[in-house]
């Protein structure tokens, strides 16, 4: 894809690039609040990464479908008679409008309400009506069908991109695959997902939340989830009297701007969060011991707790607590923050229980530790009204130049628990995506 | 397994006893008191050991799949699925706790809130001292400088009769929000 195709916009490739330094940590705040800078990255960040859009265990059956997002296109995703998975613009060729208005379902085909042109479940336009007084069989039937996308999945999560030169999900998704699989590769039965997806709209930058669940265990370590912490201390235990962990790396992709950071044998924010049933089973049961032989690690299969994680641009999740949101843009100013929850699905039953009870409890947007997140995202995109607000330097430079390729128990580029160099990854990585329209240049 | 509210059964309900809808009604406007005015502990002293406090997603569907609440296909999450609450009272004090505490960013400052309770029906409760009441709701929240949030819904309680100075206690709550997208930053409130 070419990017400079949107040559009307008022940002230049030079200009973009002085937003971002990932040499000397800092940012420029325009890329959270700017209209013309929005435009561009639904063209060059959108519409050419790979999107989180749901779990193989949403769409079981031939026929299911979710209607969800890539940026800010509806699409389809349903899954076919022969188990294979089709993602399409859920908008007709005709006059726009959407082929289904079911959150999810299984449908037979895709009807338009507008003048009824029917699309077969894999998105072929197949039948008009009137087509022989209307058209006098002239439409060529596949060329009036909904663009399509292509989609990948790895360990049950489906991902979708518009762009065909785009790397495979598996390049796209770079050295970071074992710390995804922290998440989704704890047993042969691999995940399943928790019934129902949680979707709220808040007045925030994308990449406040993304950037935040890539990098930022800083939040949680000091200040944002203490009253979180707190909601589920043991009834006479004080803030007090616990220790806020610091002892974990954070790992940046070598490509990507992916990122995650977790402690290391340190359960105390896993267990204010998930509680001790959660805890023991992610670090201690025999299931996590199982976990770690697969993995062929205990320290990937029990030892890193408090994991957080982003797969750029807008996939998240939390390895041990197991929510997962893809954060869809909604203009500059706001994110639909869509959640759901896995589990293993060997886990017993009352495991499984107590992941949704805690993830309700805690990672939702009633949720304990939730609350006080679109609290600080909003306040800050609120402050960036300001004419000076809205361009301050940011500061970015916690461990730079700290991190290490040669760690002896993590792969990649780690840095420390509190770094921001996944930050500075993520950063490093849009503002790729921003001004190099070549995946010649981009490429992993 | 049931539906979740047997909405008919309600409907076709008698009236209740013109002094017990009096005594349940000043019940809901106190209770709505506490709520406005962030009497927090009171307000959770009102919740029995035994409280559920239930607030399922509500999902788009589309009408061919028979009655949208129905078993098979319903609109609202079930009970194995993901909420926006599902709380006893061990978890109900722990936000309390969260209420309380001095870093409780999302309500400290405390938004302004204004509960409005109505369409308040009365059926026969399960057990000789309770009550079940449907009701509607309109929550407005108002917070720091500008931010604007109005709720509405409805609300299914089991009301246990109680000492205490309130008259009832609360041993279920059902919450159905109007919203399928929550359109605020966060339920920090409580309906």
């Amino acid at each position: 894809m070419n990017t400079e195709a949107n040559s009307n916009s008022t940002w230049s490739n030079d200009d973009i690039k002085k937003l971002v330094s990932d040499e000397n940590g800092t940012l420029d705040a325009r890329i959270y609040n700017d209209e013309a800078l929005y435009e561009l990255e639904l063209e060059r960040v959108f519409a050419r990464s790979w999107i989180l859009l749901g779990h193989e265990d949403h769409i079981p059956n031939a026929g299911d479908f979710l209607n969800t997002y890539m940026g800010e296109d509806p699409v389809l995703l349903v899954r076919q008679k022969d188990a294979s998975l089709r993602v399409f613009l859920n908008q007709c060729r005709h006059r726009g409008m959407k082929l289904s208005r079911d959150d999810s379902g299984n449908a037979k085909a895709f009807v338009c309400t507008y003048h009824g042109w029917a699309h077969d479940i894999s998105g072929e336009l197949i039948d008009v009506p009137f087509e022989e007084q209307a058209h006098c069989d002239r439409l060529d039937k596949h060329e009036w069908s909904p663009l399509q996308a292509r989609v990948a999945t790895y360990r049950g999560l489906i991902f979708a991109n518009w762009d065909e030169e785009a790397p495979s999900l598996d390049e796209y998704l770079s050295d970071s695959k074992p710390y995804i699989d922290v998440m989704f590769n704890r047993s042969e039965a691999g995940t399943e997902v928790i019934g129902g997806m949680q979707k709220s709209i808040i007045p925030a930058n994308w990449k406040l939340a993304a950037e935040q669940f890539c990098s930022d265990m800083y939040h949680a370590g000091t200040m944002s989830h203490l009253s979180g912490v707190e909601a589920g201390l043991p009834e006479g235990v004080a803030l007090n009297d616990i220790e806020i962990p610091n002892e974990g790396n954070q790992f940046r992709a070598k490509w990507g701007g992916h990122g995650t950071g977790y402690f290391v044998d340190q359960p105390g924010l896993l267990q204010a969060i998930m509680g001790p049933i959660v805890t023991d089973y992610v670090t201690t049961s025999p299931q996590a011991e199982a976990a770690s032989k697969r993995m062929g690690s205990s320290m990937f299969g029990q030892r890193m707790m408090g994991q957080h994680m982003t797969i750029f641009p807008t996939c998240s999740f939390l390895p041990g607590i197991n929510t997962i949101r893809t954060w869809h843009p909604r203009g500059p100013n706001a994110i639909e923050i869509w959640t759901f929850i896995v589990v293993d699905a060997d886990a017993p039953e009352h495991i499984k229980e107590e992941f949704r009870k805690q993830n309700i409890r805690t990672f939702s947007t009633g949720g304990v530790f939730e609350q006080d997140d679109g609290e600080n995202w909003i306040e800050v995109q609120k402050v960036f009204r300001g004419n000076k607000a809205r361009k301050t330097k940011f500061n970015v430079q916690m461990g730079l130049g700290d991190s290490t390729t040669e760690h002896p128990d993590f792969s990649g580029r780690i840095g420390g628990v509190y770094s921001e160099d996944a930050a500075r990854g993520f950063y490093q990585h849009w503002l790729r995506m921003m001004t190099e329209p070549s995946w010649d240049t981009l490429k992993p | 397994m049931a539906s979740l509210i047997d909405i008919d059964n309600i409907i076709s309900s008698p009236a209740a006893d013109l002094a017990l809808q009096h005594e349940v009604q000043q019940f809901y406007y106190r209770e709505a008191l506490l709520l406005d005015n962030i009497k927090y502990e009171d307000w959770f002293a009102l919740l029995d050991d035994d409280i559920h406090y239930y607030m399922p997603i509500r999902r788009n569907r589309m009408q061919r799949y028979g009655k949208v609440r129905s078993n098979d296909l319903p609109e609202y999450t079930n009970k194995h699925e993901f909420a926006h609450f599902d709380d006893d009272k061990t978890t109900m004090n722990g936000r309390l706790r969260k209420l309380l505490s001095d870093y409780s960013w999302s309500e400290n400052p405390a938004s302004r809130t204004r509960h409005t309770v109505s369409n308040v029906i009365i059926t026969e409760g399960e057990e000789d001292n309770t009550l079940n009441v449907c009701s509607s709701f309109i929550v407005y929240r108002n917070r720091l400088e500008t931010q604007v949030d109005l709720f509405a819904g409805e609300r299914h309680d089991v009301l246990r009769r109680s000492d205490n100075a309130l008259g009832f206690k609360i041993a279920k709550r059902t919450v159905l929000l109007d919203q399928s997208t929550i359109l605020s930053n966060n339920i920090s409130i409580f309906f």
